[in-house]
């Protein structure tokens, strides 16, 4: 075994570097150990345990998981914390010892996890805070955006502009794994040259085309959000127009049948439709389709007649002011009986064939450009405007001060401005005042000062040392943690008056931080990304198999989980409501989807749900949805999100090699329910070691199937289900109520593994071993105050993590912390 | 001998619609055939080389052939590459210990091309790869020195690892052994790369001029920030700062080339559907490679941990579970199915570089193109023995029409060293090579 690694973490101020220890210190350090000397007596009167149930593999003959305990007292457990960490990690969800072994009483493993954390949270104390080390950040692509939209006005698809990041921990804001590549830098590049246009603003810009295409034919026989009521057969979309100007609008119309060209007779054109185009929601050209007219026409003239009516369609030229504006085009609606052609559709996309529907449209502009005065940005940016010549560089100095300070996160230095005015003097000479402002935008967007954020330690820091964090940094911290984004002007003042360490001015921000819309940035980054719900994206259920499934049902799902959460963490709710709120949002689509038929209309509302198993997050369709196959449902994948996502104890990876298929059925052999496929797993001792706990925590959510829908019967096997599971405890549940109700009886487990997330997500680092006493902290502190959101986020940022940093601890030295332990 | 691609090249497939202006393409001078004799030389010297990654192994009984050596015969995964015989090498026997781990996916796709086992942090370490190796000899005078692409933006959870984090499972290319490169997998992006921003010599200049201006300040921005941090990162701004200096590099040889104004097809916009989608990305790669922007181009096909449904030829189970086939005939036959159509796609992108002429031969003779997997029997999650198929002429020195056995559990990366060699790059090992092959 190698010699034990000691570490003291010391306030800079209660040490000065370089100097030893005085006597004074000395005693005060000892006086600090007390206390764990005590918690290290109780963890002896455990010890047995581990002899008892966990020796028998984790020993230095078979060294099961490359542990051993056979040679280990409690006094070792200083040195080995990382370890132990995860030991009590992996009992505290009862992933060991494995089911199938012989397992101490449930009070036992209690007993045992509660000691060893209370002489981990001690020992922590006694030696002072590890802050750890956050590496010299990037923004990534959200924060990018975020970042543009707050300083510039100027709103920007961060997809479609930048490649995306590393994902580490579950997070795309993990320091140190978001690397740069000349493919990263050349498209930040590109950006800030394309956006600092987009957000001066061109005078004259050469004419563009966006194109949109009808996200989905089939939601197009009823009204579609965004359109105004009374509408059908279109869509709306978002689109930005550079200038004042006119703009050329073209719509692409067909039925169900084909378009114009394709199929003769046209049906669809024997009723008169009206057509509307919009913007805002506002009607801004309307035209008519079909009636005898038109079918005459172009039963008698064909192709001229088709033309004809096309016209009315396109190349439509109105005047547009600069801007975001919403576009809509669709049809008036009329009654569906209008012919004896089918009336009523099977499923989405069937019969209906006479209905008009807009499958796309263009927008292509501007002509005669007549100014920028709509451009939101530019209200922004000009904040003055010179009247002369003598005026412009005072203007631009004015100008550049206010943004730069924002997007550099700090009051600006000569330096900053000269570099900036440096971009802004070639651009006024090659262009004006207005190319120089572009410029020198471009640059300050291109600048490491914007695209990074680096906290500095003095220059005779040694690894280890721990330093408060400046108030500057602090108000960053906070503002990346809460907004995705810098710190707006409010922060930044109380940060530069020295004002932000002050506890009840950090509550103060904090509280109006979250109550700002910025927040929903912690729906959008941080929980969307913890509870994975962005995978639903990745999901098509087999059209086959699930036929009512298409894109508006995926949507929809998406929506009400960002409604419903943001709806818990924004409202300060305690976050087990996460778990055990009766309310949700739900537009008539979701509503059908869930069997509740008092819901109309595609906007989503707020609704109490009376049926108990959708409450929470464990009967929303779009968690059940990512937690399935495209064919059936997943227990094993339902068992696993639980575990990792809600409890907090992710389960290992299978073992290479392993036979994963359960559905292929011998010839001739009879079917089976999942259920029974899945006692195959029993049959392995090293399945069933993860299994065991995995799959009867998911078989709870068996009468969910793949899509979210209630099912007593297994359509396969024409058996009913049986949605009996057991917790990691052996405690029984039977479907999802239960297994609710018994997530709810341990909440402590619940909002720790929130926590943990929470923290990786406020840091962007991942969460280490001497991390673990403050996340319990916190959970406690959160506990009294029936863990509401706030007081989760405010232990968080209050703790020494979030206050303080240092330099990386060697990583040999964490190395062989661990290498004493394990053989590798 | 066509000079130009005409609109009709691309836009073929592409049922994409887009910003209807019609964007200009530099005339590069590399599109004129045999513009100088530099030029022809250059092209006859150093070939086009491809990496096409599949993930989730092969069907082997479907891809190895019985007869080995010459005239060999062709099984249904690679029966769409028989027509260009004379440019196919399969080569069995292949291995890749340093894939090997409990993270399976998550290291699988890069460690097919380092062939170098990775360091276990959530901060990527692991080695250079083949592609990236050849992009720094081959690929210094030309405008892209690589190409590094994908059809899907990223895969299923299981390409990140608890050990390992996610920089392994998502990309098949790594610059230096701590430098994973995105895969680029928007055809808008793909496109806007090849052709580059402006309309016009002067907007280009001007572009020009402002990257320029934008690359001094941030190298000297990136020095300063220096000041105060740790180790790990001076480390990562030093890497920052070569990749200013690549930018520099790039934006001289844009700047340095004969530029004249020429049509190209609508610029996408959106993704399309795989099957397209995929199709694009090899259009676009078969006008780089003609017009000499670059000479390498690694393609990740689908995700590692893929839940691509192939609907487009009847298959619509999720590409990653249909993967553990557990044996079941079914299943097999369907991976087997997809996997051939993917040899489809590659064996039509052969005939169009056949039928554009490079030199005095075709593109496809002055091609070498990698095909495979790092995984071989996805069900066992294992690696030996690994699919691989070497196809194109490599501007002559890829003899073709050869099924080479060599012994079980031979380095992949012998093949590797083999291509590097034969594409004049002067190296002499490459991750846990043990020599190349005189064979192939």
């Amino acid at each position: 075994m190698s010699k034990p690694v000691t570490r003291q973490f010391l306030l800079y101020g209660s040490l000065l570097a370089g100097f030893a220890l005085t006597p004074l210190a000395l005693a005060a350090a000892e006086e600090a150990q007390a206390p764990a000397l005590r918690e290290l007596h109780e963890l002896e009167t455990q010890w047995d345990m581990l002899n008892q149930y966990c020796v028998g593999c984790h020993n230095t003959e078979d060294w099961a998981g490359s542990l051993a305990f056979d040679t280990l007292a409690p006094a070792d457990v200083a040195t080995n914390k990382a370890v132990f960490e995860k030991a009590i990690r992996k009992m505290r969800g009862r992933l060991m010892p494995p089911p199938g072994n012989d397992r101490p009483e449930e009070k036992v493993i209690d007993g045992f996890v509660a000691h060893m954390e209370s002489y981990l949270d001690t020992l922590a104390a006694a030696e002072g805070s590890n802050p750890g080390h956050i590496a010299v950040h990037r923004l990534n692509r959200k924060e990018y955006a975020a970042s543009l939209e707050s300083i510039l006005g100027v709103q920007v698809d961060a997809e479609a502009l930048l490649p995306p990041d590393t994902v580490s921990d579950g997070f795309d804001n993990v320091a140190n794994v978001l690397q740069v590549s000349p493919a990263f830098l050349e498209q930040y590049m590109s950006a800030a040259r394309a956006i600092s246009i987009k957000a001066v603003g061109e005078a004259a810009p050469a004419p563009d085309q966006a194109s949109f295409e009808a996200p989905s034919l089939a939601n197009q026989y009823r009204h579609v959000d965004g359109l105004p009521m009374g509408t059908r057969g279109g869509f709306a979309a978002e689109h930005y127009f550079p200038a004042d100007g006119e703009y050329e609008f073209t719509a692409s119309i067909a039925s169900q049948e084909g378009s114009l060209h394709r199929s003769y007779p046209t049906w669809w054109l024997e009723s008169e439709h009206r057509f509307i185009l919009t913007l805002d929601g506002e009607e801004v050209y309307t035209t008519s389709l079909g009636g005898k007219a038109d079918t005459d026409a172009v039963d008698l003239l064909q192709q001229p007649a088709i033309t004809e009516i096309e016209n009315r369609f396109a190349k439509i030229r109105l005047p547009v002011k600069a801007g975001h504006h919403t576009i809509g085009a669709a049809f008036v609606a009329r009654t569906f009986a209008e012919s004896d052609r089918i009336v009523d559709h099977l499923s989405p996309g069937e019969g209906m064939d006479n209905i008009p529907l807009v499958t796309g449209f263009k927008a292509l502009g501007p002509f005669n450009p007549a100014g920028l005065d709509g451009v939101p940005s530019r209200s922004k940016i000009f904040s003055c405007y010179p009247e002369n010549n003598d005026a412009e560089r005072p203007c631009a100095e004015q100008i550049m001060s206010t943004l730069a300070r924002q997007a550099f996160r700090r009051p600006l230095t000569e330096d900053d401005l000269g570099t900036l005015m440096g971009f802004y003097d070639s651009g006024q000479a090659q262009g004006g005042f207005e190319t120089g402002i572009q410029k020198s935008i471009m640059a300050m967007l291109a600048s490491t000062k914007f695209l990074y954020r680096a906290e500095p330690l003095p220059e005779d820091a040694v690894a280890g040392q721990a330093f408060p964090v400046t108030d500057i940094e602090l108000a960053s911290r906070l503002a990346f943690f809460l907004w995705s984004q810098g710190p707006d002007a409010e922060l930044l003042n109380v940060a530069e008056a020295g004002q932000l360490k002050d506890s009840r001015v950090l509550q103060e921000q904090v509280g109006r931080m979250l109550a700002d819309p910025r927040a929903s940035a912690l729906t959008e980054n941080f929980a969307f990304q913890w509870l994975k719900i962005n995978d639903i994206e990745s999901i098509d259920p087999d059209p086959r198999l699930f036929p009512e499934f298409d894109k508006d049902l995926k949507a929809a799902f998406k929506q009400e989980m960002a409604l419903f959460v943001d709806s818990i963490l924004r409202d300060d709710r305690s976050v087990l409501d996460l778990l055990n709120a009766k309310h949700t949002y739900l537009n008539e689509r979701l509503a059908r989807h869930y069997g509740i038929e008092s819901v109309r209309g595609s906007q989503f509302r707020r609704i109490d749900l009376v049926d108990e198993r959708r409450w929470g997050l464990l009967g929303k369709g779009g968690l059940l949805l990512l937690t399935s196959y495209p064919n059936r449902t997943s227990p094993v994948l339902r068992g696993a999100y639980i575990l990792e996502t809600l409890i907090g104890t992710p389960p290992s990876a299978p073992p290479a090699g392993v036979e994963t298929d359960l559905d292929t059925r011998p010839p001739g052999a009879a079917i089976t329910t999942l259920r029974q496929r899945l006692e195959k797993h029993r049959e392995q001792p090293s399945c069933n070691q993860c299994h065991g706990v995995m799959d009867p925590l998911g078989l709870a959510l068996e009468n969910f199937n793949a899509i979210g829908q209630w099912q007593d019967m297994d359509r396969y096997a024409g058996a009913p289900i049986d949605a009996l599971g057991r917790l990691a405890t052996g405690q029984p549940v039977s479907g999802p109520i239960d297994l609710r109700e018994a997530l709810l009886d341990r909440p402590d487990q619940f909002v720790q593994a929130l926590t943990e997330k929470l923290m990786t997500f406020a840091l962007g680092r991942t969460i280490e071993h001497f991390d673990m006493p403050i996340v319990r902290s916190v959970v406690k502190r959160a506990a009294a105050d029936d863990y509401r959101f706030e007081s989760i986020v405010l232990g968080i940022v209050e703790s020494d993590a979030f206050q303080m940093k240092s330099l990386p601890v060697d990583e040999t030295a964490t190395a062989t912390e661990t290498l004493s332990l394990s053989k590798e | 001998m066509p000079v130009f691609i005409t609109k009709k090249f691309l836009s073929r497939r592409t049922v994409l619609r887009g910003m209807g202006t019609t964007i200009a393409l530099p005339f590069l001078d590399a599109m004129v055939p045999a513009a100088t004799a530099l030029a022809q030389t250059a092209a006859a010297a150093k070939p086009r080389m491809g990496f096409f990654y599949l993930p989730h192994g092969a069907i082997m009984r479907d891809w190895t052939p019985d007869i080995i050596g010459k005239d060999f015969d062709f099984k249904p995964i690679l029966k769409p590459f028989e027509p260009y015989r004379n440019h196919v090498t399969v080569v069995s026997g292949l291995g890749n210990k340093p894939a090997q781990s409990s993270a399976v996916h998550a290291i699988t796709p890069g460690t097919w091309l380092s062939c170098a086992p990775p360091r276990r942090s959530h901060a990527p370490f692991g080695g250079i790869t083949a592609d990236q190796v050849a992009a720094k000899h081959i690929g210094q005078d030309t405008a892209l020195p690589s190409l590094e692409i994908a059809t899907e933006e990223k895969g299923g959870s299981a390409a990140c690892d608890g050990t390992y984090g996610c920089s392994f499972g998502n990309t098949i290319s790594f610059s230096s052994p701590s430098s994973p490169l995105p895969m680029e997998f928007s055809p808008k992006k793909f496109f806007a790369k090849l052709f580059g921003e402006g309309t016009n010599d002067q907007e280009r200049a001007m572009i020009a001029n402002d990257y320029k201006s934008l690359l001094d300040m941030v190298m000297s921005e990136t020095s300063s920030l220096k000041k105060g941090l740790g180790a790990s990162d001076i480390a990562m701004l030093d890497g920052y700062l070569d990749s200013v200096r690549e930018i520099e590099r790039r934006v001289h040889n844009l700047e340095s080339r004969d530029l004249s104004i020429y049509d190209l097809p609508e610029l996408p916009v959106g993704i399309p559907n795989f099957d397209e989608h995929t199709r694009l990305m090899f259009d676009m790669m078969a006008l780089a490679y003609q017009a000499n922007m670059t000479r390498v181009v690694s393609f990740m096909m689908a995700a590692e941990v893929s839940n691509q449904a192939y609907t487009h030829i009847g298959i619509p189970d999720a590409f990653h579970p249909l993967s553990h086939h557990n044996n079941s005939a079914a299943s097999i036959d369907k991976l087997s199915l997809l996997q051939t159509w993917h040899s489809q796609v590659i064996a039509d992108f052969m005939g169009k570089l056949a039928a554009i002429p490079d030199g005095e031969n075709s593109l496809l003779d002055n091609s070498m193109l990698l095909f495979g997997s790092n995984m071989s029997n996805s069900n066992n999650h294992d690696h030996f023995p690994l699919p691989s198929v070497v196809l194109g002429g490599g501007a002559g020195a890829i003899k073709g029409n050869q099924h080479l056995k060599y012994e079980d559990h031979t380095p992949v990366a012998n093949l590797l060293l083999t291509m590097l060699q034969r594409a004049g790059v002067p190296v002499e090992q490459h991750g846990d090579s043990t020599g190349s092959f005189a064979e192939v």
